[in-house]
């Protein structure tokens, strides 16, 4: 695989996604609650800066509220009201998570590659082939799952959900000519309120059990 | 005049019943009475030469247009439904009264009204998704019946194992309809002969209505269901609800086209239930129990009946096909009449005495002498033994059987052993009925419950007479019901319609056979009379029966169910599989000592508890994969999206 063939095109673009990759990996192999917020927002504001790059021969006023919403929602509220929950259950630190950071890095890492090499094996169209936006969606969505599934802090849980919808967002700004920015906006709002909903409950959590460990959440299975 | 007017009477008595059924009893019993015997009067018209009455309306039910037809068969069924259901009634009136039963007998009337309703429908409807309807109907109003009683935990389990049971057979009528729907792309049911490639649903609907008629081996529910219920709603189930697994047998083969083994199959089925039925009913201890098997026997002698029709109907339309299918039809009525009077006079003695193990009852005829005398009549139509009806039915069937021989061919080689097999059927049916009568009426009084038995009101003897002159009038005047008989068989299949050369023969044969038997019943009568004188002017001494020289003959020395009949139940030990508790005395003086013996349920012990622990356990296994942790549960997301993403990639997905 030649670093050159994904250059055509958008080479801008490809950095950006290239960051975002990063910081997936970054995100995995912190275990510091923070640095995983810093990074999920540093990611975020990438994606929010990515329609610009796309859209750079019309930009009209729509595509600049998006992007500016985007990037405030992800960038700024939804880490905000994460920094808050977190203060409020006064947690720094993941503790004792299913999966170590060294093996979810690993994970991560391969499945990085693994999706740079996927991706090459789906029937995109050929206008995408050369762009990273689908490698990068699936590592997006892959790091998510893996830190869903490896961490116990409810909190490193969102974080995860949240790189995880990156991802997704990722893959809808393939098709960000056929799809109304209104859908774009609405899936952020329900993410911003989501989140602003779930610090609430974490905080609710924490007073009530005096833990955040997901493991111990498991009365209510039937 | 058409059926149309009296339909709607006996409908709007059905809708009016349920809306009073549970607040003025004699109001409702008027309004069902009048709505069975207006639904009857409709029945009748169409089997006594009337048009079919056919109703297409632009009304939707469900989204498909209503659409009633009553055609011949339909007709006959629902003139039993109707005698069974207004005979029922009157007998609920005495038997489940206010004072004995204060907590369901409201219950009791409003699901009696449901359930005749909707069997009506189901023998009405003549579209597959109103069937559908009007069957789960019939079958939850059945269930609230079954458990009327159910602060007793063996009648909540009876009526779970029932609902089960039950909705097995729904599935598979679910499955039959829709496929039905779509291969013929509507919901409208008829006549498609022609549509050989609909052959194979016939198995669907075997196994479905096979269930519910209680053919064996999927007769598991009925034992049990029929012993706990009411003893008139075990009158409804046995007489009535197992014949609508007959009806929808009968309905959809002669509707539908049927593959060429199905009638040895079905025949196959009657001769097994047929003797393992009456072989099940004779290790029975308990009176309803007893009972329910000797249903599964009789649907058996039905399906023999069946089964041989659809076999010569495979075979050119040959005639004796007819008359095995007029005995099987015939037997509905038949069984249908005298399961219900028995159901009624086990009930009668349950309510007198309040036990169902014959080990606690004996001599009850001098207490009870209606109830005896009219179990009598039931036990000897059972046994088909002239002059009643039930003899008449079995030697139509005999009749198509040695027909069947004569005409060679495969048929015969299949054909003598169901006679032989018939014939010890019968003969089985017979001793344990002389079991019994000889346990529960003749003897001495096994208990004080027994000892201190009173003859049962006028509601209940007055539906037990119905149905024992009912059982007479088809006994002695067979040749009245035959033009019924052979207008349901024409419609069943049109081809034989004035095709048998034998038209006129049977009328006349009928006639005769009602004729020995109207000389057999006066003979009967005249050596009663001449019995009944001689006792009266006392010309012998009343004494002991030979006791065996013990010096205290107490009524536990008695012969017991289980004696009178463990020489035919050995034969049998090998499916009856009975359980032994043995207590030998041991020394010189011994202390004590016991022997008691029962029949286990076989099949749904040894087969149906097994397979269903097995599922239970594959399930139990399963739900270890639901712990809670959200964790996990992610995992399985994401490995069911790797493998569905490996399913696409390798190409299997296209």
């Amino acid at each position: 695989m030649s670093g050159g063939v994904w250059m055509i095109g958008h080479p801008l673009l490809n950095l950006l996604i290239g960051l975002a990759m990063g910081l997936n990996l970054l995100a995995l192999g912190s275990s510091r609650l923070p640095s995983i917020i810093r990074a999920m927002s540093v990611q975020g504001m990438l994606l929010g800066l990515m329609p610009l790059l796309l859209e750079s021969a019309n930009l009209d006023w729509r595509i600049i509220l998006v992007v500016l919403a985007t990037i405030v929602g992800k960038g700024l509220v939804i880490p905000g009201l994460l920094r808050r929950a977190m203060r409020a259950a006064n947690i720094e630190r993941e503790i004792q998570p299913f999966l170590g950071y060294v093996p979810s890095l690993l994970l991560g890492a391969g499945g990085t590659i693994a999706a740079v090499a996927l991706a090459r094996a789906l029937p995109l169209m050929p206008e995408h082939a050369g762009s990273l936006l689908v490698p990068g969606a699936i590592a997006s969505v892959l790091t998510g799952f893996i830190l869903m599934i490896g961490r116990v802090r409810a909190i490193s849980q969102v974080c995860g959900y949240l790189i995880l919808e990156n991802g997704i967002y990722l893959f809808g700004l393939l098709l960000i000519h056929s799809t109304p920015l209104l859908v774009e906006s609405g899936i952020l709002l329900d993410v911003t309120v989501g989140v602003f909903i779930i610090g609430l409950i974490v905080d609710r959590i924490q007073r009530a059990f005096d833990s955040l460990d997901t493991r111990k959440l498991n009365t209510l299975r039937e | 005049m058409t059926a149309a007017p009296l339909l709607l009477v006996a409908a709007g008595g059905m809708v009016l019943g349920i809306l009073i059924g549970r607040m003025t009893p004699r109001l409702w019993l008027m309004v069902t009475l009048v709505s069975v015997i207006a639904g009857f009067a409709a029945g009748a018209m169409v089997l006594g030469g009337g048009n079919e009455w056919e109703w297409r309306s632009a009304f939707l039910v469900g989204g498909e247009p209503l659409h009633l037809r009553l055609d011949a068969i339909s007709a006959f069924f629902l003139v039993l439904l109707c005698v069974i259901g207004g005979a029922g009634a009157v007998y609920g009136h005495g038997y489940w009264s206010k004072l004995a039963h204060p907590r369901s007998v409201r219950s009791g009337r409003l699901w009696w009204s449901v359930l005749l309703s909707s069997l009506g429908a189901v023998l009405l409807v003549s579209n597959g998704l109103h069937f559908l309807i009007a069957w789960e109907l019939f079958t939850v109003s059945a269930y609230f019946l079954v458990t009327l009683d159910r602060q007793r935990s063996e009648v909540r389990a009876a009526g779970w194992l029932y609902l089960g049971a039950s909705h097995v057979a729904m599935l598979c009528l679910f499955a039959f309809f829709t496929l039905l729907a779509v291969r013929t792309g509507s919901w409208e049911l008829g006549s498609m002969r022609d549509r050989s490639e609909l052959a194979p649903l016939f198995w669907l609907a075997l196994v479905a209505f096979g269930l519910k008629a209680g053919m064996f081996p999927l007769h598991v529910w009925l034992p049990s269901a029929h012993a706990n219920a009411p003893s008139h709603v075990s009158a409804m189930l046995s007489g009535v609800t197992l014949k609508i697994g007959i009806y929808g047998l009968v309905r959809f083969s002669g509707w539908l086209p049927v593959p060429p083994e199905a009638g040895w199959v079905v025949a196959f089925l009657g001769v097994t239930s047929a003797v393992l039925g009456v072989a099940f009913a004779l290790g029975q201890h308990d009176l309803k129990r007893l009972l329910a098997y000797h249903s599964v026997e009789n649907i058996g002698i039905i399906l023999i009946g069946l089964g041989f029709a659809l076999v010569a109907m495979g075979q050119d339309n040959a005639g004796w096909g007819r008359l095995a299918l007029a005995g099987g039809l015939l037997h509905v009525w038949n069984h249908g009449l005298f399961k219900s009077l028995l159901f009624f006079s086990a009930g009668s003695v349950l309510h007198s005495t309040g036990t169902r193990e014959m080990s606690q009852l004996g001599g009850l005829w001098r207490m009870m002498p209606w109830t005896a005398s009219l179990f009598g009549l039931g036990a000897v139509a059972i046994s088909g033994l002239p002059p009643l009806n039930g003899f008449v039915s079995e030697w139509l069937i005999y009749l198509g059987l040695f027909d069947a021989t004569l005409a060679r061919g495969p048929s015969a080689w299949m054909a003598i052993p169901a006679a032989i097999l018939l014939g010890m059927t019968a003969a089985l049916a017979l001793a344990c009925f002389a079991k019994v009568c000889g346990v529960v009426f003749l003897g001495a009084p096994r208990s004080q419950a027994a000892a201190h038995a009173h003859e049962s009101g006028p509601a209940m003897r007055g539906a037990m007479v119905l149905l024992g002159a009912a059982c007479m009038a088809i006994g002695l005047a067979p040749v009245v019901f035959w033009s019924a008989v052979v207008r349901a068989v024409d419609v069943w299949n049109p081809v034989w319609t004035g095709a048998a050369t034998s038209d006129h023969a049977w009328p006349v044969a009928l006639s005769e056979l009602g004729l020995f038997h109207v000389a057999l019943a006066v003979l009967a009568l005249v050596a009663a009379v001449w019995l009944w004188r001689r006792v009266r002017r006392g010309s012998f001494s009343r004494a002991l029966t030979w006791d065996c020289g013990y010096a205290l003959p107490t009524p536990r020395m008695q012969y017991t169910a289980g004696s009178f009949a463990s020489i035919i139940t050995e034969w049998f030990a090998w499916i009856l599989r009975p359980v032994r508790h043995e207590h030998r005395p041991e020394t010189l003086f011994p202390q004590s000592a016991s022997f008691t013996s029962h029949t286990p349920e076989t099949v749904l012990e040894y087969v149906i508890t097994p397979v269903t622990e097995i599922v239970m356990r594959v399930s139990r296994a399963a739900r270890s994969l639901q712990h809670g942790r959200l964790q996990f549960y992610l995992l399985y997301l994401l490995i069911g999206l790797a493998a569905l993403a490996v399913v696409v990639l390798l190409g299997g997905g296209k």
